[in-house]
């Protein structure tokens, strides 16, 4: 099924997208999206899209371009190091990574490392805030990030090339090549970023007095991409996604003494994916390969490493079927075999396998309602019934209502199940229901989406120390998740001079139901803020970050707390025009030079620069 | 992720216990933290701490390294305190280093920073220390994880690593009796090891059996607590004089003994929860507990020490935990919120 993006874009969507002026010029032509579900059934949510024009503004790596622009909080091990993501106030593993439509979240901890992914390999990156179970299976409980290539199909030869050289040596090279006609599509691409991360701690000195650094703080991530389209007819596309990442990371000292140790991690990704569009009838089957792996070498000295790999075939078939000119149905049948080895799991295969269906119906063009159910079968747990129900009313030109209900659901993961020692067979599925309330205000230029959610978890996952001192994760706790999220968007021209302002704010509570504690590591209080401003072929930025002081402990010792800090950046550039495009940029991260850590003992870098080339060409 | 080494570093720590070292004696007051006892908080990979209280068990101070040494950070999984003269060495496992302070102050001394790698628990003889380093393990290196660990010798004038000594085998707690270290390691050994530390060569070892831990001197014998896996714990004897051996062997009801601490010619020993005594010189092991202690989680660290049993309550490793304070007829006498894995104490006095 193919989407012309020839309207304007949802309201819901509006957020970014204003930001992004290019768009305006491939709108008019022929875009075949990754994930048509995401569109298609998201209207009772909100979804957050950056697009390219956002991404390139940002620093190289996924979890900067989230941290400065949505309300998803992170947790990093330093700059460059581990960094896991919460999104209304859940766990890392309750937020799911959509890659062109697959779920690809760790098989072996259930999470993503949001600095192992580099945003420029990507079109667009989607923020869809809430339930999305149903859909994308385990993990869509806070919210879902979507990773799309989205493929062109109009006469185009085309690429994009960005270099970026920084401070601590940290250097980029970004670089995509589209090449279509109205019946191929081709986007092929790499990255490679880098950084000696040899960063100063600010006002941080040993016990001599020496100033402390970064040490053993070196990351390499190179990812290739190749993205094929073909169109058989008007009827029948084919299409096929792969990419193969590595990233070959240190891992930051904490003291000077300690062990240096590394962490290399990467992933093989296929998908062939099959669209037939029948008219009344949508036929997409899609099959896939996934192989992600790590080797940990807890002392760099001696080459020895433990390690994990797994390997998934996914075979999908979503059948879609218009029942009457507002109502459509799609039927999604979905296989999934997951072989793992580590040398902490040993090796272990678990099939699953889903039935799911959704309903759409637009009663008219400004009420959408949205239906869906899902079950899962496998031997390994017993798997809860997921549903999601929304409905979106549009009041006049002004007001959007949006509501959504759903139950969700994370699955136990290898390590979860099979490690030796301590590993738990008997885990049942952390579960949650959940309910929103979205508000979308539009008046002339302005945007305000306003939403207040609920999300009640049972069954929370925790690795527990038992009485042998040994540790096994254990369906523990209870938590009640709520809070309110807005988003702000508006634009203006005054003749030459385009100005934009986006802001986010999240206020959120989750806390353990049995001990009325906040959950640790999750802020009560997130706020970010951008204002671009262009004019003719200079533009320049201004980026702004609050993150609110988290708990470190489950008891929520006062004492033992992380600061909140605020971070500002700003950047300029000015498009020489050599070429369709020859920008060159300047950016200063941490322009105040704050002093702040999101993990206790994990400075982050201070003031530093980053200089840029963006090439269109 | 660093799931594995944190997991398995944790889990390591954890079963590593501790028993105690009891220290010689002297009345005038010399600082701040004397006339009471340290407490020392394993932490985390990224912290520890020491906690002090007075032997009147009421003054406390819940960190008393961090706010005397401009918030300096002593390493992660504190493993360890052995003392000479007026200075504390702070063992980090974690973090390869050991912090000398002032035993009465707190003040950092100096740091010993080369030559340490896991290294485990220390004792002194003649202005040198000896520390255990379990090196690599073996989970992450098969080849040698199991016999690299080594004894590193260390010069308490210059706070400098002088040398080490290999032992070819696993090594953890030790004990100095004329002039010979005694090392025991629960998981991969099945011998107490023997190092002379005159001519630094290993002695022929004594094999005493598999999960030896808790080791301590006392009327020229080695007092060794074993609790094997799956048979009964017990406690091997090892006369110094002739490296003879003798076993109080415990009855099935207290299989997985864990902690030992002798203390005026009783040995205290903890299976579960509780505490039980025996005569230094008996031959069979009592199984009438004096104390039946409540805890979060799991006995983690245990001293007697002047006519008081000491427990420190494993906790969850992810908050404060406690200690506890009873008389020898097993009376509480305190309850004390500490840090995060409490796993030993060190007597002031």
């Amino acid at each position: 099924m193919t989407l012309k993006i020839r309207f304007t874009f949802c309201f819901l969507l509006l957020c970014q997208i204003i930001l992004a002026q290019h768009d305006s010029i491939t709108k008019l032509k022929e875009v075949v999206v990754s994930d048509n579900n995401l569109k298609k059934y998201s209207d009772s949510q909100s979804v957050l899209k950056l697009s390219d024009s956002i991404i390139n503004k940002n620093e190289a790596l996924l979890t900067d371009l989230l941290k400065f622009n949505s309300t998803l909080y992170f947790k990093e091990y330093g700059r460059g190091m581990l960094s896991t993501v919460s999104f209304r106030g859940t766990t890392s593993s309750q937020t799911a990574v959509i890659w062109n439509g697959i779920n690809i979240n760790s098989q072996m901890n259930g999470s993503t490392d949001f600095n192992t992914i580099s945003g420029s390999d990507y079109n667009s990156v989607s923020v869809k805030a809430g339930g999305g179970g149903v859909i994308y299976g385990s993990g869509a409980i806070g919210g879902t990030i979507h990773l799309n290539n989205d493929l062109s199909f109009y006469n185009r030869f085309e690429s994009d090339l960005k270099l970026d050289y920084g401070s601590f040596n940290t250097i980029g090279i970004n670089y995509k090549t589209n090449i279509s006609n109205k019946k191929w599509s081709a986007q092929i691409g790499f990255s490679n970023n880098s950084s000696a991360n040899d960063y100063k701690y600010i006002n941080k000195y040993t016990w001599k007095g020496e100033q402390r650094w970064n040490r053993n703080g070196e990351y390499n991530i190179f990812t290739m991409s190749a993205n094929l389209g073909y169109k058989l007819n008007a009827k029948n596309t084919l299409k096929l996604y792969s990419q193969t990442s590595n990233t070959d990371r240190n891992t930051s000292l904490i003291t000077e003494t300690e062990t240096p140790s590394k962490y290399i991690n990467g992933f093989n990704r296929n998908l062939l994916e099959y669209n037939g569009d029948f008219g009344t009838f949508t036929t997409n089957f899609k099959t896939a390969y996934i192989f992600e792996n790590y080797q940990y070498y807890a002392d760099n000295a001696i080459n020895n490493y433990t390690y994990g790999k797994t390997e998934s075939l996914i075979a999908k078939a979503d059948l879609g079927y218009t029942l009457f000119k507002s109502t459509q149905v799609n039927g999604i049948i979905d296989y999934n075999k997951t072989t793992g080895t580590g040398s902490g799991f040993g090796t272990n295969t678990r099939e699953i396998s889903s039935a799911s269906l959704l309903v759409k119906q637009d009663i008219s063009a400004s009420w959408k309602n949205e239906f869906g159910v899902r079950k899962e079968f496998t031997d390994n747990y017993k798997s809860p019934v997921l549903f999601s129900l929304g409905s979106s009313y549009q009041f006049g030109k002004l007001y959007n209502l949006k509501l959504n209900l759903s139950r969700n659901f994370r699955i136990p993961t290898f390590n979860d199940l099979y490690w030796e020692p301590g590993g738990n067979r008997n885990l049942k599925p952390e579960s949650s229901y959940q309910a929103e309330v979205g508000n979308v205000f539009t008046f002339s230029n302005i945007t305000l989406t306003q939403t207040f959610y609920y999300i009640k978890i049972k069954d929370l996952l925790q690795w527990v120390p038992g009485k042998n001192g040994i540790w096994t994760p254990q369906n523990t706790d209870k938590v009640n998740s709520y809070g309110a999220e807005t988003l702000l968007s508006w634009k203006k021209q005054f003749g030459k001079n385009i100005l934009a302002v986006n802001a986010a704010y999240a206020h959120t509570i989750s806390e353990n139901i049995d001990t009325k504690k906040q959950l640790f590591f999750v802020p009560f209080d997130k706020a970010t803020a951008a204002v671009v401003y262009s004019r003719n072929r200079i533009s320049a930025n201004y980026q702004f970050l609050y993150n609110g002081f988290v708990y470190t402990r489950a008891d929520n010792d006062p004492d033992e707390i992380i600061n909140d800090y605020m971070i500002s950046n700003i950047g300029i550039d000015y498009d020489f025009k050599f070429l369709e495009t020859f920008k060159l940029g300047l950016q200063v991260l941490n322009l105040f030079n704050e002093a702040y850590e999101s993990l206790e003992n994990r400075p982050m870098a201070g003031r530093n620069f980053n200089m840029y080339l963006i090439l269109k060409f | 992720m660093k799931f594995s080494k944190l997991f398995l570093i944790a889990l390591s720590a954890s079963m590593f216990v501790s028993c105690s070292n009891d220290d010689e004696d002297s009345n005038e007051p010399q600082g701040v933290y004397d006339n009471g006892f340290l407490i020392l908080n394993e932490g985390s990979d990224v912290k520890g701490t020491v906690s002090f209280l007075n032997n009147d068990l009421v003054t406390f101070t819940k960190d008393v390294y961090g706010p005397n040494n401009n918030n300096d950070n002593p390493g992660g999984y504190l493993q360890n305190i052995f003392f000479n003269g007026d200075n504390a060495y702070i063992i980090s496992g974690g973090s390869n280093v050991i912090n000398v302070v002032n035993r009465y102050t707190f003040k950092l001394v100096d740091k010993i920073e080369t030559g340490l790698k896991n290294p485990r628990y220390g004792v002194v003889k003649d202005g040198k220390a000896y520390v255990t380093n379990a090196n690599t393990y073996s989970y992450m290196n098969p080849e040698t994880g199991n016999t690299d660990d080594y004894v590193a010798i260390i010069n308490l004038k210059t706070n400098k690593y002088e040398s080490k000594i290999d032992l070819n085998a696993t090594a953890n707690r030790l004990v100095l009796e004329n002039g010979k270290l005694y090392i025991t390691e629960p998981f991969d050994s099945t011998k107490l090891l023997v190092v002379n530390i005159a001519t630094k060569k290993l002695e022929a070892p004594v094999e005493i059996g598999s999960k030896a831990d808790c080791i301590e001197e006392e009327n020229g014998f080695l007092y060794i607590l074993r609790r094997p896996s799956g048979n009964r714990s017990e406690i091997v004897k090892v006369k110094l004089s002739d490296k003879s051996v003798s076993k109080i062997t415990f009855p099935e009801s207290l299989d997985g003994a864990v902690y030992m601490d002798i203390e005026d010619d009783k040995v205290y020993y903890t299976v579960g929860n509780s505490v039980y005594a025996i005569n230094a010189n008996a031959t069979t092991a009592s199984t009438t507990p004096i104390l039946t202690a409540t805890t979060e989680g799991y006995f983690y660290g245990f001293a007697v020490n002047d006519n008081r049993i000491y427990i420190a309550d494993s906790g969850n490793f992810g908050s404060d935990s406690k200690a506890f304070i009873y008389n020898l007829t097993g009376t509480l006498e305190k309850e004390i919120a500490v840090g995060i894995g409490p796993n030993g104490f060190y007597f002031n006095d």
